[in-house]
């Protein structure tokens, strides 16, 4: 027999205003030139996967995490931000690939600070699993097997 | 967990005024960040202010307060990056121009710049510079070598999109060692919409800003990160030692002073020149010069010859060559007195991002000049030795990647040998450094004319260099959006023809180019005639 699926708790609702506020404040810092540390590492993934200059990255970026943030902390449009989430983490790493001598001593197991920075975000990747999963699905639905599975595993 | 619609309300507005009010707090941060020695910002206050722990306290509210009321009043603060020129030195920094400047990307030791940064400003982290690089040696090996290809694809579409580099030559001109051609000019391309130079003369300098139509703005190093020497392809054929991992020349070599130039000595004018066609290296300086200088000059040039650890080019891994390099000597860069060409950044400023590019001066004529260097105004040739030995100045560096080894009575050495290097010969030139007419032609001889009245030169190219010894600032930044260079040194005009490209940092790569430039920038509406004149009557100095 499936379980129902329980609507979100007050840990989803705390995750989903975490994420938020580290998004949005991260974001904001970015519209302050010089302000955010992230700003050499980000500036130069995004002018190596687009065709934008260092002030117009950092720019576009600030105003793409902000309304990411503002969405998560505002629960609206959370299909949507789950794509920008999406979109934005697989940026995140990125620069593992591209800029693989500012992310590693010895890749791939020995990395820089930013690196290290950049491999942490595995915690946010499952935070958002955490909270986009119960919306864009829905939450009365029975678990899937597999689920069910992970839940016996862990019960 | 379900809330009433209510309180999901109030909850929100709870959240949107604290995320207002996040906002004003970051701004605040922001105002008291700037000017520390951790920003990138220049201070915009007139002294920095060390509160006391009251004030600490009590500042940040005083800011958002004043944030909260210049926002809703629509006036920027008083502490904003575009601070307006008239700010009393009290509350701001009197004279500031950076309204319509961006603050310098952030970047690191390697990584590409901007080609256009002279619309950006801003202050380093330090003056002082690191001989640490940001990553591995193999690492920043393996770095180079996938960032030059697309780098220096992008560098040639840049220079392509600026200049038209023909290849053609002036018929029946050459540079004084009689092997490489003088070429055709103007090769700076003129913007979309203006049909002529003649055209672009006729607008008022505020227009050609506005249009942003300026075809001479200046010129950066390709990778301003690193910057340093940087050697055309003639010198690295001979000289493979000197190729770098990160970057290559960006003008050919054809825009460039003939390799190896003639050397001509004050000493010796009987001689011609001295050097053969030959480069003169440390190997065979001493069977060239033997018996013709003393033994004064002799160790000067034998220093002047010596290879010294810099900046980039030394033993450490703090390099950007893949073998460890012996460095670099005073005449691979000043090839037989003269110039290869190669460029390198004015040592005078920081941030690096600042520095301006700067071609190799020839070293001809430098016993007539009261002062050297483009901006430093050096007053005496050992200390211009001096200078040279180090050239990025970094007491910091030399500590780690090799000691300032010159002392100054090896530096007056240097500067003996210095003294005596002449310009080539100008068989056309009486003793007053005018033309004579019956050696001249007609075209030269309206030049000469023009050179003197109309078109300014002599205001500033005077005497027998053709230099006035003075800086100037042309205020050239009344034409593009861009950081104001300043005064420069004017440049002797003798033998100049021999030097190209011209102006400090190679922005005009031809005679005609330089006619152009200042017949725009002193608004001298020049006819085309008139110009053909000027270059012909330069081509005789």
């Amino acid at each position: 027999m499936s379980a129902p699926r329980p609507a979100p708790d007050l840990s989803f609702h705390i995750m989903r205003l975490a994420l938020g506020l580290v998004y949005f404040h991260f974001g904001i810092l970015k519209f302050f030139p010089d302000l955010s540390p992230a700003e050499l590492l980000a500036s130069q993934t995004m002018m190596r996967i687009s065709w934008l200059d260092a002030h117009q990255a950092l720019f576009y970026l600030a105003v793409f995490e902000c309304l990411l943030g503002l969405m998560l902390l505002f629960n609206v449009g959370m299909r949507f931000a789950s794509v920008l989430f999406l979109l934005h983490m697989a940026g995140t790493f990125a620069p593992l690939f591209l800029l693989p001598e500012l992310t590693f001593k010895i890749a791939p197991l020995a990395p820089t600070m930013e690196g290290q920075y950049i491999l942490k975000n595995i915690v946010f990747v499952a935070a958002g699993l955490a909270v986009f999963v119960p919306v864009l699905f829905n939450r009365t639905a029975p678990h899937s097997a597999a689920e069910q599975a992970v839940m016996a595993v862990h019960s | 967990m379900k809330l009433k619609p209510a309180t999901k309300l109030g909850l929100n507005i709870v959240l949107a005024v604290g995320l207002v009010a996040f906002g004003f707090l970051v701004n605040a941060t922001y105002q008291r960040y700037q000017g520390t020695g951790l920003s990138r910002l220049p201070q915009t206050s007139g002294a920095r202010e060390i509160p006391s722990s009251n004030q600490r306290i009590a500042r940040p509210l005083a800011t958002i307060s004043t944030l909260v009321s210049s926002y809703i009043s629509g006036e920027t603060g008083e502490s904003e990056p575009g601070a307006s020129e008239t700010t009393s030195p009290a509350h701001g920094a009197v004279g500031r121009m950076t309204d319509e400047l961006q603050l310098y990307p952030s970047v690191t030791k390697g990584m590409r710049t901007p080609f256009d940064l002279w619309r950006y400003y801003g202050r380093g982290t330090t003056s002082f510079g690191s001989p640490v690089l940001p990553m591995r040696f193999e690492q920043w090996l393996e770095f180079h070598r996938k960032q030059k290809p697309g780098l220096m694809a992008d560098v040639r579409q840049y220079m392509d999109s600026r200049f038209d580099f023909s290849g053609e030559a002036i018929p029946g001109h050459t540079m004084s060692g009689g092997r490489k051609p003088v070429m055709v000019g103007p090769v700076a391309r003129l913007p979309e919409g203006i049909e002529s130079f003649e055209e672009l003369a006729k607008l008022s300098p505020q227009e050609i800003r506005e249009r942003d139509l300026f075809p001479y703005k200046p010129l950066c190093h390709p990778l301003q990160t690193n910057a340093h020497m940087l050697f055309p392809e003639s010198w690295l054929e001979v000289h493979p030692e000197h190729r770098r991992i990160d970057v290559d020349f960006d003008i050919p070599d054809e825009y460039l002073p003939e390799f190896p130039p003639p050397l001509f000595l004050t000493t010796h004018k009987e001689l011609g020149d001295i050097a053969n066609g030959q480069e003169i290296t440390l190997d065979n300086y001493y069977e060239i010069f033997d018996g013709l200088l003393t033994p004064e000059q002799m160790e000067g040039l034998k220093e002047l010859l010596r290879p010294s650890p810099t900046t980039w080019f030394n033993h450490t891994s703090h390099r950007l060559t893949e073998s460890p390099s012996q460095g670099v000597a005073c005449m691979d860069c000043h090839v037989n007195g003269h110039t290869n060409g190669a460029i390198e950044l004015a040592p005078d400023s920081r941030p690096n991002l600042a520095r301006l590019r700067v071609d190799t001066p020839s070293m001809r004529g430098n016993y007539n000049l009261m002062q050297l260097s483009s901006k430093r105004t050096i007053r005496s040739l050992d200390h211009f030795s001096e200078v040279e030995e180090y050239f990025d100045g970094d007491p910091g560096m030399q500590q780690a990647i090799g000691p300032r080894a010159v002392k100054r009575e090896v530096t007056n050495r240097m500067a003996d040998f210095n003294a005596i290097i002449d310009y080539p010969p100008a068989p056309r030139l009486n003793v007053p450094g005018r033309l004579i007419p019956s050696l001249a032609t007609e075209s030269e001889l309206r030049g000469e004319v023009l050179f003197h009245g109309k078109a300014q030169c002599a205001q500033c190219h005077s005497g027998p260099a053709f230099v006035d010894d003075y800086m100037h600032d042309l205020k050239v930044e009344r034409f593009y959006v861009g950081r104001p260079e300043g005064p420069i040194k004017t440049f002797p005009l003798r033998g100049i023809k021999d030097s190209p490209p011209y102006m400090h940092d190679g922005r005009c790569p031809t005679l005609r180019d330089t006619v152009e430039f200042f017949n725009l920038v002193l608004e001298l509406n020049l006819t085309e005639q008139e110009k053909e004149d000027l270059v012909n009557y330069m081509l005789a100095l």
